[in-house]
């Protein structure tokens, strides 16, 4: 269905045996929308990126990509797990790891598209590290990874991006380059990541939404004292970066 | 002077030397899939739980006569089933897996004592103990030689067939996930291929010293590649050389083939990790020098 947003999440409840991480989510991820969940650790943001896999079924409500269930819509997701999620030992060529995500499914039979190669060399040109393609993975820098698992998601053609904690540990001069990256990706495609790096987050997105259980959208790229309450359980100053005397505008809770 | 005219027209010999160049081709592969996968673990507990299935075999052979189900056919059957059992998601979600893979080796191993003490030894042959889990150099009959041949294109098919979902399975199963693959039923596969693997390798080195074959040619090979391809053409490459130099060394000093066989692995698995780690230094030492 055409028309339908990226995704759209309707009063989601989801967890792990009797608990119960996520309550009522609703959130949903417009065309060419940029959204940062931000939250704390064990605030249900990697659930919600699983409910949004499909790796686990939701208790209550539901998950639609493109209006289309889960299973059906899941191939027009490129997701960049976080690092430290997969085996960086692995012995693999980063080539071969953006190759990855260029696996469609003929019938049984398990492919690689035809124009796979080109997808992969292209996709490495997106996030400029087309010089490493035949570097063993586990010699590469942290942004160097991340900037390979970009390409990875990339290589699929995917109509949304969906990334874990994109920046973690990285330098701020190569976070800069990895969100100036996705500003240029972001033209094409609708963009979710989830991160607790605030302090990037109000720069670069145009949208928050913050996650503790329940979860509070912002239509603007603005992280508000109340938001950070209900995140982190107690009055946070909130400092914006480079620009000391602006004020955020009240916070509305409707 | 061993007269090796003489040993090599030996028949069980012959099967001796076909057998451990197919293992060690069927090795190299599985055993990097084992190590890259870090399932050394799962593929001890399947090896051990074959002798369960050696002596059910056995057992079935001296009271039904069923001279058909040989202890090759038990020792598939108990494997396969311990594979299926340790990758089952309904196990999983209760127990731990390494307590499976526990559980499973126990049971196995004990199953095979109760079963041999069943059997009636006037009925049926019984191989020592010492030889079933050992090994033993005259144990490949001609009909084991051929079910090894079907079991090692199987294998190598799949392997061949699946090879690019198999990599991005042990990569990152999320991915794998994503990407459409049944991560479960993947898994399964991957963990029945070591199970065959497994009984490919008992009739060589023995239940016991399975896990040589299968972890140490891989080992060394992951020292010194950096490609799932590359590591797997080495592994067959030492597997080959360094078990056919064993094999010759057993015969030649007259003991059991799986000892000497994992000793030259460990003693060449020692040397690479020497060259290896001199040649690290050594690295680290003019990069420093160079800055």
């Amino acid at each position: 269905m055409e028309g339908s947003p990226p995704i759209e999440i309707d009063d989601l409840t989801a967890g792990y045996g009797s608990n119960i991480v996520l309550e009522d989510v609703s959130l949903r991820l417009e065309d060419r929308d940029f959204l940062a969940v931000i939250g704390p650790n064990g605030g249900g943001k990697t659930t919600l990126l699983r409910a949004i896999l499909g790796i686990i079924s939701p208790f209550k409500g539901d998950v639609r990509i493109f209006g289309e269930p889960v299973s059906e819509g899941l191939r027009r997701i490129g997701y960049v797990p976080q690092r430290g999620n997969f085996d960086s030992s692995f012995p693999i060529t980063v080539y071969d790891v953006v190759l990855m995500g260029t696996r469609v499914m003929k019938g049984y039979r398990p492919r690689y598209s035809a124009d796979s190669h080109e997808r992969a060399a292209e996709a490495l040109e997106i996030v400029g590290i087309e010089d490493l393609a035949q570097c063993s993975l586990s010699e590469l820098s942290g942004g160097q990874m991340q900037r390979a698992l970009l390409a990875r998601a990339m290589a699929g053609r995917p109509d949304i991006l969906l990334l874990d904690e994109p920046t973690a540990s990285l330098d701020p001069h190569i976070k800069e380059c990895i969100y100036d990256s996705l500003r240029r990706i972001n033209e094409d495609l609708a963009i979710m990541i989830v991160t607790h790096d605030i302090g990037v987050v109000s720069t670069h997105v145009k949208r928050v939404a913050c996650l503790n259980k329940n979860i509070i959208v912002h239509d603007e790229p603005l992280i508000t004292p109340d938001m950070l309450e209900m995140g982190y359980h107690c009055p946070v100053e909130l400092l914006a970066h480079g620009v000391p005397h602006r004020t955020y505008g009240e916070h509305d809770h409707d | 002077m061993t007269d090796w005219g003489m040993v090599l027209s030996i028949g069980l010999i012959q099967n001796m030397f076909v057998a451990t160049i197919m293992a060690s081709v069927v090795c190299g592969v599985i055993g990097t899939y084992v190590v890259v996968k870090r399932i050394v673990f799962v593929s001890g507990g399947i090896a051990h739980t074959t002798f369960g299935g050696v002596g059910f075999a056995y057992y079935l052979q001296s009271v039904f006569l069923v001279s058909w189900f040989t202890p090759m056919l038990g020792a598939i059957l108990f494997a396969v089933g311990a594979a299926l059992i340790i990758g089952s998601p309904r196990i999983s979600r209760i127990v731990r897996e390494d307590s499976t893979i526990g559980v499973l080796w126990v049971v196995g191993m004990a199953l095979g004592v109760l079963f041999i003490s069943l059997t009636d030894h006037n009925v049926v042959v019984v191989r020592s103990y010492e030889s079933i889990l050992f090994g033993n150099v005259l144990l490949v009959s001609s009909q084991n030689l051929q079910i090894m041949a079907v079991m090692g294109v199987v294998i190598l098919s799949l392997v061949a067939y699946l090879y690019r979902d198999l990599q991005i399975l042990t990569f990152d199963e999320t991915q794998a996930r994503i990407s459409g693959i049944n991560v479960t039923l993947m898994n399964m596969l991957l963990y029945v291929l070591v199970a065959l693997t497994c009984v490919f390798v008992m009739n060589i080195v023995g239940i016991v010293l399975v896990i040589a074959l299968l972890t140490l040619p891989a080992a060394i090979a992951s020292m010194f590649s950096n490609d799932l391809k590359g590591i797997m053409v080495l592994a067959t490459a030492c597997a080959l050389v360094l078990s056919l130099l064993g094999l010759v060394l057993s015969i030649e000093f007259s003991i059991p083939p799986g000892a000497s066989i994992v000793l030259t692995l460990a003693a060449f698995f020692m040397l690479s990790l020497g060259i290896r780690s001199y040649y690290d230094r050594g690295a680290v030492v003019s990069k420093v020098e160079g800055e």
